[in-house]
Formats: structure tokens, C-alpha cells, sequence
């Protein structure tokens, strides 16, 4: 597995994980009843933090994990190559148009609540449930690119 | 997607070129030696440029390396 799929699969695992938090706590919310644009606006706040934050964590650990698997595999100094050539770039750009059409259908979705007579804040819940989703989706096409090939 | 209708003969040219290896190949055209894997396994078609490179370093015409299959254009 390259440097970049590693990377790829850290991503999809913190924003599989991100999403479940963010699933579970909008449940909870529902089932308490504490549903409210306070909690929702707040909930917004940490998942967005957690995203950013996350990435950057698991970037710089999934680096000097690889670069410790592979000194402690070849026992000699580690050479972990960050290039990203031409397959790599076209494999992300492919990756982000996924993500993008899959978040543009899920804007669309989330609109689609107003016209359903749904309050405001379950398009704003709809719309970090979709953009979360999309980037899962947008690392697992990046991911059946890599091992496909195109 | 899958295999490419672009064929090549890079396993055999590093062969005749005293067996060399993948990562070298690979940094001789700055490349990651998974993009020379996958060009082997007809997994991705290079750019021309990468293609270019690639006929340099193995000193032969670009068609050497480099061959279109048109089977399934008539499909």
C-alpha cells in the first residue's frame, strides 16, 4: 500500500468515525428532545473542529508510523517519499468531482426538506450529514481507483 | 476502467536492461514505483510525457514501449 493510499484509508476511518459521532449525537438529540438550533449549531462547531483537527493528527501519525514499519522492515534509515506524480493527482481530482456531485446531491436533498415544510434546522443537520457523508464517498472512490486503476 | 487498451513492454525492456528494479526505474522519471506497477499491470495509461521518459531511459523509440490495442474501438 503506498504512502497516499495509507493516507486515504486514515481519512475514510476518521470521517467514518466523525459521522457516526455526529449520527449517534443527532439521535440522542431527537430522543431527548433537545433538538434545538443551540445544539445543533454546537454539534456543528465539534464536528467541524474534529475534522480539521483529525486530519491533521492522522496525517503526521500515519507519516512516522510508516516511516517506524519501514526501518523496523528494512533496518536502515526510512525513506518515506511524499511525490505525488500525475496518477496520484488525476486519482485525487477524481476523488474531489465524486465528492463534489455526491455533496451537490446532497445540498439538493437538504433542500428538498423546505419544500416537504420541514424547519430550517433539519436542512442545516442534513447539510453536515451530507458533507461528511461525500467525503467518505469521495476517499472510498479514491481508494477503488488506486486498486482498480483506470 | 480497469485494464488499459494501452499495451507496453516495460517488465521486459527492465528485464534487458540488467533486471532494473521498479524504483529505480521510477526515479529515473520521477514517478512512485506504484505508478510503474500499475502501468505494468495495464492498470493506467502515462501521460505522454511520462511515455516520453520513459522511452528515454530505456534509449528506444517511444513505439518500443508503447503499443495502442484498437480491439474494442469497433465495439
Amino acid at each position: 500500500m503506498s504512502y497516499q493510499e495509507k493516507n486515504i484509508t486514515v481519512s475514510l476511518v476518521n470521517f467514518t468515525l466523525i459521522l457516526g459521532f455526529y449520527l449517534i449525537r443527532v439521535f440522542q438529540m431527537i430522543q431527548d428532545g433537545s433538538f434545538n438550533s443551540t445544539n445543533v449549531f454546537r454539534l456543528w462547531g465539534i464536528v467541524i473542529t474534529l475534522g480539521i483537527v483529525v486530519t491533521i493528527l492522522g496525517t503526521i501519525l500515519t507519516h512516522i508510523v510508516s516511516a517506524i514499519i519501514q526501518a523496523i522492515k528494512t533496518k536502515q534509515e526510512p525513506d518515506i517519499r511524499d511525490i505525488q506524480d500525475e496518477r496520484d493527482t488525476i486519482i485525487d481530482l477524481r476523488g474531489t468531482k465524486i465528492t463534489y456531485i455526491a455533496y451537490s446531491i446532497g445540498i439538493f436533498l437538504s433542500m428538498l426538506t423546505f419544500a416537504l415544510n420541514q424547519p430550517p434546522l433539519v436542512m442545516f443537520t442534513l447539510l453536515v450529514f451530507f458533507g461528511l457523508l461525500a467525503q467518505v464517498i469521495g476517499d472510498i472512490s479514491r481508494l477503488y481507483l488506486y486498486r482498480r486503476g483506470f | 476502467m480497469g485494464k488499459s487498451r494501452v499495451r507496453n513492454n516495460i517488465r521486459k525492456l527492465r528485464f534487458f536492461r540488467d533486471e532494473m528494479t521498479q524504483q529505480q526505474l521510477a526515479d529515473r522519471v520521477g514517478v512512485t514505483r506504484q505508478t510503474i506497477i500499475a502501468m505494468e499491470q495495464e492498470k493506467y495509461s502515462p501521460s505522454l510525457e511520462l511515455a516520453f521518459r520513459i522511452a528515454l531511459v530505456f534509449d528506444v523509440p517511444l513505439g518500443e514501449v508503447f503499443s495502442y490495442d484498437p480491439e474494442d474501438d469497433s465495439n
